[in-house]
């Protein structure tokens, strides 16, 4: 057995005897799913062993399938297949992390995908379906139609152009209020 | 002989008796019961051979496990 240089030996070693790569794994770091993930990977260019020695603990044992005739060959390969395998449990676990996060949103996604497929509606469920519900509360007032939004402008201008008819000063006052409304707009 | 310790929280035990269906074939495979692992012993003519299957199906058996957990 002999360790990897910047590795702890109770967390990888390599065993030439053996033929054989050993990774221990804090399993509290590690989910089971993120192994899977990993081992399969692998699999096709090596033999995959797991193990759990204890409840905090998870073993590989990666045996590649064709190994270097020359020991120091073989232990170059063997170390090259723990920093792929450590590197590639990275990758599995952080990717397990961010799907556990968006799990709610896929799931919503995938219910409306679902929802969407059913077809549309038929008659009969128009018919049910309750039209007299506010579609959403807009204190904001942001949801304006294209007419509510220029009506404003074009009754402000209408009420300036009758305010010309009364008097000089009045005229102006109407036209501040309406640019005035045009700024805020 | 060569013994092989596959532990129940990470093999699936129909994967594991999948895994010695198609190997028992080439080598005597017998499965022993343990409360924690699922326990295959395998003889064969040689340790070399006995090595190879053993690896052969712990692959198998790994894979089949992956393949049910939908990873």
């Amino acid at each position: 057995m002999s360790t990897i240089e910047g590795i702890p030996a109770d967390v990888a070693h390599v065993d030439l005897d053996e033929k054989r790569a050993v990774l221990e794994l804090d399993a509290t770091l590690y989910p089971v799913e993120s192994l899977y993930s990993a081992a399969f990977v692998f699999i096709d260019r090596h033999y995959v062993f797991l193990d759990r020695p204890d409840a905090q603990k998870l073993r590989i044992v990666v045996t590649p399938k064709k190994l270097e005739a020359d020991p120091e060959a073989a232990k170059e390969q063997l170390r090259g297949v723990v920093g792929e395998l450590a590197n590639e449990l990275v990758t599995a676990a952080w990717r397990h992390q961010i799907t556990q996060e968006n799990r709610a949103r896929i799931e919503a996604v995938t219910l409306q995908a679902m929802a969407g497929s059913m077809g549309p509606p038929s008659l009969d469920d128009l018919e049910d379906f309750d039209f007299t519900d506010e579609a959403f509360e807009d204190p904001l007032g942001i949801a304006l139609s294209w007419e509510e939004k220029y009506a404003k402008k074009g009754e402000a201008k209408a009420e300036a152009s009758e305010g010309t008819a009364d008097s000089p000063e009045t005229s102006d006052a109407a036209e501040a209020t309406a640019e005035a409304k045009g700024e805020e707009e | 002989m060569r013994e092989l310790r596959f532990h129940r929280e990470l093999y699936r035990g129909e994967s594991v008796d999948e895994a010695i269906k198609v190997y028992a074939p080439y080598a005597t495979i017998t499965p022993v019961e343990h409360e924690t692992h699922w326990v295959v012993k395998i003889e064969s003519k040689s340790a070399a051979r006995e090595r190879k299957i053993g690896d052969e199906m712990a692959n198998y058996a790994l894979g089949l496990t992956i393949r049910n957990q939908g990873v």
